[in-house]
């Protein structure tokens, strides 16, 4: 068995059955942000009254695009995968997050079309570990 | 505060000049806006510099390397980097000294070499860094950004390829006039929409190059202003804004962004020209000469609309005249970012540099007739804008 590691650690819950995205929210403006770092408050929020959250998975697709060209060496996309997609999802907690898309044909792809958060391999690492992100799957 | 004046601008070609280094660029736009000016280097007391953000560590005091190559006479040097804002920033900070009596006039330069492909900072790793992980994990390039905004435009506004096609073919015409241009070529509508797909929908002639270039401004007392020239160009305001909170626009590198926007879209930018205006006492309408950030052709449409030269979804219909020219004011004379490619730290004073020459009358085949008051408004990058107005 293939040990299957995220590229960062923090992102989503791993090891999980039922991996989600991890997020910040502001105990005082209730304001959600990802990463939970990454944060964003009204002005005046005391920046440490932060709460981690896990956000909904099922989601809109609110944008994509379909990059051709290969990416900047730092995004490890095996080059059999280019041209890839990226998308934006629309989750019901009021936030959008950006995505690699899967599991599509690229002209299938519509703007508002239900979508879900998977955490699928990106690439084999050396050690032939499985390399995991998240991506965006039409459902 | 007392007003300001520009005597004197500089600038290099737009392009690739890899035979050249940025100080090289950087002492060629500081000399020509010095005769430009009729002065002197030691004439100026103060120095606003763009970093130059790919070097070694030397390239963020890039005014010292200037100074040194110039002749070093001990005055005050700040060194700037404000993403797109950069160079606008440089200059603010130059009239600042200006404007405040600390000194009589003051020099803003910004020189830039792009590196190649994509902008990704070189030798970082830290996982609390927004960039590093859509960099690692999403793999989004900058032009995605620009793509996903632009498919939301045409979802809402029903904007279609053939607009994105003519806000370039409209700027190629001032383009094709401007000799400092990168690509002084005259783009039709099927050239356009034949270009290569690059980050769908946009297509390779609809996003700007990454160009080498650096641009000079000498700036002074409107008082002393008079003993150089007799038509010193007024600086009506110079302003940078930084986001608001709740702006819903996929900010430049982040990886999230609040579904439901309580803030303008692009705040920065909104913001930036929303107060110039204020300042300067003066509307959209009373512009003659515009410079936008035409990154790609999603900016040329959008920024028409957040500098309220017309309502949001309007543009469409603006390009679709076929000339780059809005009401009375000409968008673009210099063929903007499309023909010039962007140089980063240097391209907010480049744009007050056409400003300059088109309020003075001296912008040659490119020149618009009568032209008064000249508005130059930077992109955005992780919320940082940047608006200066001109005027005779």
């Amino acid at each position: 068995m293939k040990n299957r590691i995220p590229i960062i650690e923090g992102l989503f819950t791993w090891p999980s059955e039922d991996p989600h995205l991890i997020a910040g929210r502001c105990k005082t403006c209730h304001t959600i942000f990802f990463p939970k770092f990454c944060q964003q408050h009204k002005p005046d929020c005391h920046p440490k009254t932060v709460e981690e959250i896990q956000l909904s998975k099922k989601g809109k697709l609110a944008s994509f695009t379909i990059m051709h060209l290969s990416p900047p060496p730092l995004f490890k996309l095996p080059p059999s995968q280019i041209p890839y997609a990226v998308g934006v999802i629309e989750l019901p907690e009021g936030l959008k997050v950006v995505g690699l898309l899967t599991g599509c044909k690229w002209e299938d792809l519509k703007m508002h079309m239900d979508v879900e958060i998977v955490i699928e391999k990106l690439y084999e690492d050396e050690q032939g570990n499985e390399a995991l992100t998240w991506k965006l799957k039409p459902i | 505060m007392r007003e300001v004046a520009v005597i004197g601008v500089g600038l290099t070609p737009w392009g690739k000049f890899p035979e050249r280094s940025y100080l090289d660029l950087g002492v060629e736009a500081t000399t020509k806006a010095l005769d430009d000016a009729g002065a002197k280097w030691s004439d100026v007391q103060v120095m606003a510099t763009a970093i130059y953000l790919w070097g070694s560590l030397l390239g963020t005091v890039a005014g010292q390397g200037l100074a040194n190559a110039m002749g070093e006479t001990g005055i005050p040097i700040t060194n700037i980097y404000n993403m797109c804002a950069t160079a606008t920033s440089a200059f603010r900070s130059a009239y600042q000294s200006v404007a405040s009596g600390e000194c009589d006039m003051a020099l803003a330069v910004g020189l830039d070499k792009s590196p190649k492909g994509f902008y990704v900072y070189p030798g970082f790793e830290d996982k609390e860094d927004i960039d590093f992980i859509r960099w690692k994990m999403t793999g989004l390039v900058n032009p995605g950004y620009w793509a996903l905004e632009c498919r939301q435009r045409m979802d809402g506004y029903g904007t279609t390829e053939r607009h994105l096609a003519l806000a370039k073919v409209a700027v190629s015409k001032h383009g094709a006039l401007n000799p400092m241009a990168r690509y002084q070529k005259l783009f039709t509508e099927e050239e356009v929409l034949n270009s290569p797909m690059v980050v769908d929908p946009l297509r390779l002639y609809m996003i700007c190059a990454t160009s080498d270039g650096a641009a000079a401004v000498v700036l002074c007392s409107l008082e002393k202003a008079k003993q150089y020239t007799n038509k010193p160009i007024v600086v009506a305001a110079t302003t940078i804004a930084s986001s608001l909170y709740g702006d819903g626009t996929l900010r430049l590198p982040t990886i999230s962004t609040p579904a439901k926007a309580t803030a303008p879209y692009l705040s920065e930018s909104a913001e930036s020209s929303r107060i110039a205006y204020e300042k300067a006492g003066i509307g959209p309408e009373d512009v003659s000469v515009l410079e936008l950030p035409d990154n790609s052709s999603w900016h040329y449409l959008s920024y028409l609309e957040i500098l309220k030269f017309c309502r949001p979804g309007e543009a469409d219909r603006i390009v679709e005249t076929g000339v780059s020219k809005v009401g009375k004011t000409v968008v673009c004379p210099s063929g903007g970012c499309s023909s010039l490619g962007e140089a980063q730290s240097a391209q907010g004073l480049a744009m007050i540099c056409e400003l300059v020459w088109q309020l003075r009358g001296q912008a040659g085949a490119r020149q618009v007739k009568n032209a008064k008051v000249g508005l130059a408004q930077t992109y955005g990058m992780y919320g940082n804008s940047g608006a200066v107005i001109l005027k005779v």
